[in-house]
């Protein structure tokens, strides 16, 4: 096959190839060329509108690009639904916060448990038996896994639509855990949140990464400078659908163009402590 | 925290005991109670000269209390003592054959409400034609027990009917998916057109014109006596009727309430409060709307089939448009997205209307007795009029009745009966301590 044959280094998760993405004549996406490799915590930043979001929805299936590849693991994935790819293993969290606002905690992070479930209408509704053993496999992974680790033990029965913004932002976190994913698009996780959840937001980024059970590799969209310089491996910076750069947070910080184009804009530069 | 409320110092040690049915003593018992009502309650009694079990009973339920309160063994559990009681009760009385009928008619309306429940409150498809879908259940029930050859055996086992009712379910599934399709696409007030479509091409065009007229007797199908047999038993009164209307709901409302705690009803419900976010997490959204037309299709066309048995006759006009109107009202009464919805609105709607016409009827029986007696002027000309007009347009003040209900709800409750109940509920869990 020829994108077999195309797939890079063994060690790249996930590769966008001269991705072109228009709304009508404005060129959301102008030729990005990304790799990001396996394990690592790759940030993309950038001005406003500079097509950060439109990145990560093109990478989870959202929008199509015009033109352009996207590999995932060394598989073409362009034509494939939001929902195929999450199956792959590429799970996501929303800039604008997209939970399940009737349903409780728990129930969000169960409707994560998707893909590793495969109970029908039948075994469902009869209850006893697979769905049974199922559910509570299920559960005891969640509980065990991820409610643990994110700390939200004591609001795992309440409905999601009646907690503070910070925690639902961790509850969004769970969902996508919940997937297992190999990939995990983070959209602004930090966006709207005091100094301490912020830190706690940072550290469960890390462990999610770092820690033996999960190593999920990270593709993270902040405009917190001081946390993305401290976490992640490689900083990709995008103004206007272009890449400027693309390299350890050392470089990019160095980098004249990257200064430029943050003209200006010097409190997103400097992070809020 | 469970997910109920719990009596102080109890806990869950196990994850299954976490997501068990019925999980306290109390809730477990009231559970127990109401099926005993309406399985035994409603439509059986102790016949003449048997009343001395109930009473009997009653004495064991003492002599259990008595071992309660003075050996208290370890495993005895409190609520063991009140049962004998409550069968004891329910086994002393029964209902008459005409509330039977309205129960039959309440369980009817909560079986249809529930598909719509499904599709409406659950997967946010909002339908207006799941009266197609019952009719296609109860047309393709009946004519199979008119017009397919049976074994000889089946027929003698009295499987015909349960087999067909189970065929006119999966049939009525499929045809709901068909109508579905579109929802793949439209979204909103597209779908309810196109669900509209279902009602007016299945029931006014292809039921009426062509199937109702299979065997050339015109509009109705006449099922003869004997026909509609549930293994030993000819379902040829009220309350065997009862009792098949009890068995089928007990049976659904099972089912709805399993698939509502596994994949197959989260996914549903995700996608009703947020598709996008639903597809991202793996679930294929066109997928999972059509299976959710296939089971509410599947409940609509086994409520249908189960219309067979109450009535002698069948003819589309069982099933008018106003049927599906009335099955949204049913749920937004009820509270829309809870199983518990679709039975209070049911109760209500059904309850409502009946206790108009006990109303109605003693109504005008006393004024035809004091009209004479009234001095003559406007007033008495208005009311010469107008009493005998309620009785004659009776079905008017029902539908009136039935508007002003939603409208009421709409503006105070919202959130529906099932709501009211569950607050009620949670009063008396925390009562007298509710802060």
């Amino acid at each position: 096959m020829v994108h077999a044959a195309k797939s890079k280094a063994k060690d790249v998760l996930l590769e966008l190839e001269d991705v072109h993405m228009y709304f009508g004549r404005v060129a959301a996406l102008a030729g990005v060329n990304l790799r990001v490799r396996k394990g690592e915590i790759h940030s993309i930043i950038g001005p406003n509108g500079a097509g950060k979001t439109v990145m990560m929805n093109c990478i989870n299936g959202l929008y199509k690009p015009q033109r352009g590849s996207i590999f995932f693991d060394g598989q073409r994935v362009n034509g494939f639904a939001p929902s195929k790819r999450a199956r792959l293993g590429i799970a996501r969290t929303f800039q604008k916060i997209e939970l399940f606002g009737g349903m409780t905690v728990l129930d969000n992070i169960r409707l994560g448990r998707h893909i590793h479930m495969n109970s029908g209408i039948f075994s469902g509704g009869m209850w006893i038996g697979k769905t049974k053993r199922e559910e509570i496999e299920s559960r005891q992974f969640i509980e065990e896994e991820i409610i643990d680790l994110l700390e939200i033990e004591s609001i795992r029965h309440k409905t999601v639509n009646m907690l503070p913004y910070g925690l639902q932002k961790r509850v969004e976190l769970g969902r996508a855990l919940a997937l297992q994913p190999r990939l995990l698009l983070l959209d602004e996780p930090l966006a709207g949140l005091n100094l301490e959840e912020v830190e706690d937001m940072a550290r469960f980024i890390l462990d999610i990464n770092e820690e033996e059970r999960w190593k999920v590799t990270c593709i993270l969209v902040e405009h917190d400078m001081g946390v993305v310089m401290d976490i992640s491996h490689s900083v990709f910076v995008l103004n206007f659908g272009h890449k400027i750069v693309d390299g350890p947070p050392e470089e990019v910080q160095a980098n004249p163009e990257v200064v430029k184009a943050y003209l200006g804009e010097e409190d997103m530069y400097t992070t809020r402590r | 925290m469970s997910s109920v409320w719990l009596p102080c110092g109890d806990y869950h040690e196990t994850y299954s005991q976490d997501q068990g049915w019925w999980q306290t003593s109390l809730i477990r018992f009231k559970m127990i109670s109401l099926l005993a009502f309406v399985f035994i309650g409603c439509p059986w009694a102790l016949p003449e000269g048997w009343h001395w079990i109930a009473y009997a009973l009653a004495g064991l339920g003492v002599i259990l209390f008595l071992v309660k309160i003075i050996a208290n063994p370890p495993d005895f559990k409190g609520e063991w003592v009140l049962y004998p009681f409550v069968l004891a009760l329910f086994m002393l009385y029964r209902l008459p054959d005409y509330y039977l009928s309205v129960m039959v008619m309440i369980g009817y309306y909560g079986m249809g409400a529930l598909g719509v429940q499904l599709l409406i409150g659950y997967t946010g498809l909002i339908t207006l034609g799941h009266a197609a879908f019952i009719a296609v259940g109860a047309y393709v029930s009946a004519l199979m027990v008119l017009y397919f050859h049976w074994p000889q055996f089946i027929l003698d086992a009295g499987l015909a009917y349960p087999i067909s009712i189970v065929v006119a379910g999966v049939f009525a599934g499929f045809w709901s998916v068909l109508f579905g399709l579109p929802s793949a696409k439209v979204k909103g007030f597209y779908l309810i057109l196109t669900t509209m479509a279902a009602q007016f091409i299945t029931v006014d065009f292809i039921l009426t014109q062509y199937v109702a007229q299979i065997g050339g007797r015109g509009q109705a199908f006449s099922l003869p006596p004997g026909t509609i047999k549930v293994g030993p038993w000819v379902i040829d009164s009220d309350v065997k009727i009862y009792f098949v209307m009890a068995v089928i709901l007990t049976l659904m409302v099972a089912f709805v309430a399993n698939l509502f705690r596994s994949r197959v009803g989260r996914a549903w419900v995700a996608i009703r409060d947020n598709d996008i976010a639903a597809e991202t997490m793996g679930i294929n959204i066109v997928q999972y709307k059509l299976l959710a037309f296939f089971v509410a299709g599947f409940l609509g066309g086994v409520t249908g089939a189960f219309w067979l048995s109450n009535t002698a006759a069948l003819s589309p006009e069982h099933f008018p448009w106003f049927l599906s109107l009335w099955l949204v009202g049913v749920i937004l009464i009820g509270g829309v997205g809870s199983i518990h919805g679709a039975i209070l609105g049911a109760l209500f709607m059904v309850l409502i209307t009946e206790s108009l016409q006990w109303s109605v009827i003693p109504l005008t029986d006393y004024y035809d007795e004091v009209a004479d007696t009234l001095n003559p002027g406007q007033l008495k000309n208005i009311l010469d009029w107008l009493v005998p007009k309620l009785l004659m347009d009776f079905a008017y003040i029902k539908d009136m009745v039935f508007g002003l209900a939603i409208c009421a709800f709409l503006i105070f409750e919202p959130n529906g009966l099932s709501y009211r109940w569950w607050q009620t509920k949670n009063y008396f869990n925390l009562w007298p301590f509710s802060y």
